[in-house]
């Protein structure tokens, strides 16, 4: 049976709280959930005061200001700061996505920020992806052609046959919609997720590749891709508007049609 | 075992056959309310009457099963705990049918 409640040891308890002295009345709280392995304590939510008029914009530079300015043990992910890299994505207000193009006027009330849902935690807002990127090597993302001396010279591809890839290349793998879904959450060591099987659709539907049989005859399996049940949290979810849910439903077709 | 295209197909197909039986289904019953105890009886012992209920039972219990089955797949992780609940229900439905055989039965003898 899957796990509904928490084990006692992951259970949330009220953290350090750590007050701004100034007399802006701009000032926004962010509760961060903190967990360390070096310790045996219970995860906790640490409270922390910004002057929102002396922080950038998004919820990224407040987390980062955080970090450089009042606790530097505090521990995330980020990159580009500009949403193309996928690095620091986390569940903010309670919707994964990614900090660098949240903007913290977009939060009513205090910011309450916590690592990606259901996935095991290394340490504060880092995850442990592990995983995914297992689930992302089983679908071969890479083009596939039958003969060797097809990859010496280049795939032509026409107009049409590319805009089929239009919404799906973008994708930036940041994991928000996969660790959104709750059939990942039940059953992420079989079912491949929103994430993989957009991957897996982008694949299918590109003209250069030769594989497309192989590739489908993978994934009819009760788990890999039926688990998914159109629950479409991993639309909503997704930073780049992006729809793997349409691109599940794609696979499914194109495996009914084989 | 049917494969996972199979069971999808499935689950989809008898979910389109079964919307337009539903639907006949509350015309029918709304249309039959008020009537004499009788006519209705009469009405049940029809041809198409029988033929609509044996229809409308398989299908509605072969998309239950292959929804269970779904449940069962997502939340249950235990094998042979898998294995047990999947025999009560097959148990479960194939009673159902008995059940709904027997009741048309009597209908159609007394």
């Amino acid at each position: 049976m899957v796990q509904f409640n928490l084990p006692d040891n992951s259970k949330l308890t009220d953290g350090d709280y750590y007050k701004l002295e100034s007399e802006n009345k701009r000032i926004k709280k962010f509760k961060i959930y903190r967990w360390s392995p070096e310790d045996d304590k219970n995860p906790r939510m640490d409270t922390y005061e910004v002057d929102i008029d002396d922080c950038g914009p998004m919820v990224l530079d407040a987390v980062m200001k955080i970090k450089n300015e009042v606790d530097t043990s505090l521990t995330f992910r980020r990159s580009c700061r500009e949403g193309i890299c996928g690095s620091c994505a986390m569940n903010i207000d309670g919707t994964n996505t990614l900090a660098c193009t949240k903007a913290i006027s977009d939060v009513k009330g205090d910011i309450k920020i916590y690592p990606l849902p259901h996935m095991p935690v290394i340490k504060d807002l880092v995850t442990n992806l592990k995983n995914l990127y297992k689930q992302l090597k089983s679908i071969k993302p890479w083009l596939i052609k039958q003969k060797q001396e097809a990859t010496d010279t280049e795939n032509i591809q026409s107009r049409n046959d590319r805009e089929k890839l239009d919404g799906l290349y973008e994708c930036i793998l940041c994991a928000c919609c996969s660790t959104s879904c709750p059939s990942y959450w039940w059953n992420s060591d079989k079912y491949l997720g929103p994430a993989v099987l957009l991957q897996s659709y982008r694949w299918l539907q590109d003209s250069r590749d030769e594989e497309r049989k192989e590739r489908l005859k993978e994934l009819d399996d009760t788990f890999k891709v039926y688990r998914c049940h159109t629950i479409m949290n991993c639309t909503q979810a997704c930073p780049k508007g992006l729809n793997p849910a349409k691109a599940i439903a794609g696979i499914k077709q194109m495996i009914a049609q084989q | 075992m049917e494969s996972a295209k199979n069971a999808w197909k499935i689950h989809r197909l008898t979910t389109i056959l079964l919307i337009p039986l539903i639907i006949y289904l509350f015309v029918r019953i709304i249309h039959f309310s008020g009537e004499p105890y009788q006519l209705i009886l009469e009405e049940l012992r029809s041809l198409w009457s029988i033929l609509f209920i044996l229809i409308f039972t398989v299908l509605g219990l072969i998309h239950m099963r292959v929804g269970v089955n779904e449940i069962l797949e997502d939340y249950i992780h235990d094998e042979s705990a898998k294995k047990v609940i999947n025999f009560l229900i097959s148990f479960f439905f194939i009673l159902i049918l008995i059940f709904v055989c027997l009741s048309m039965w009597l209908i159609l003898i007394f």
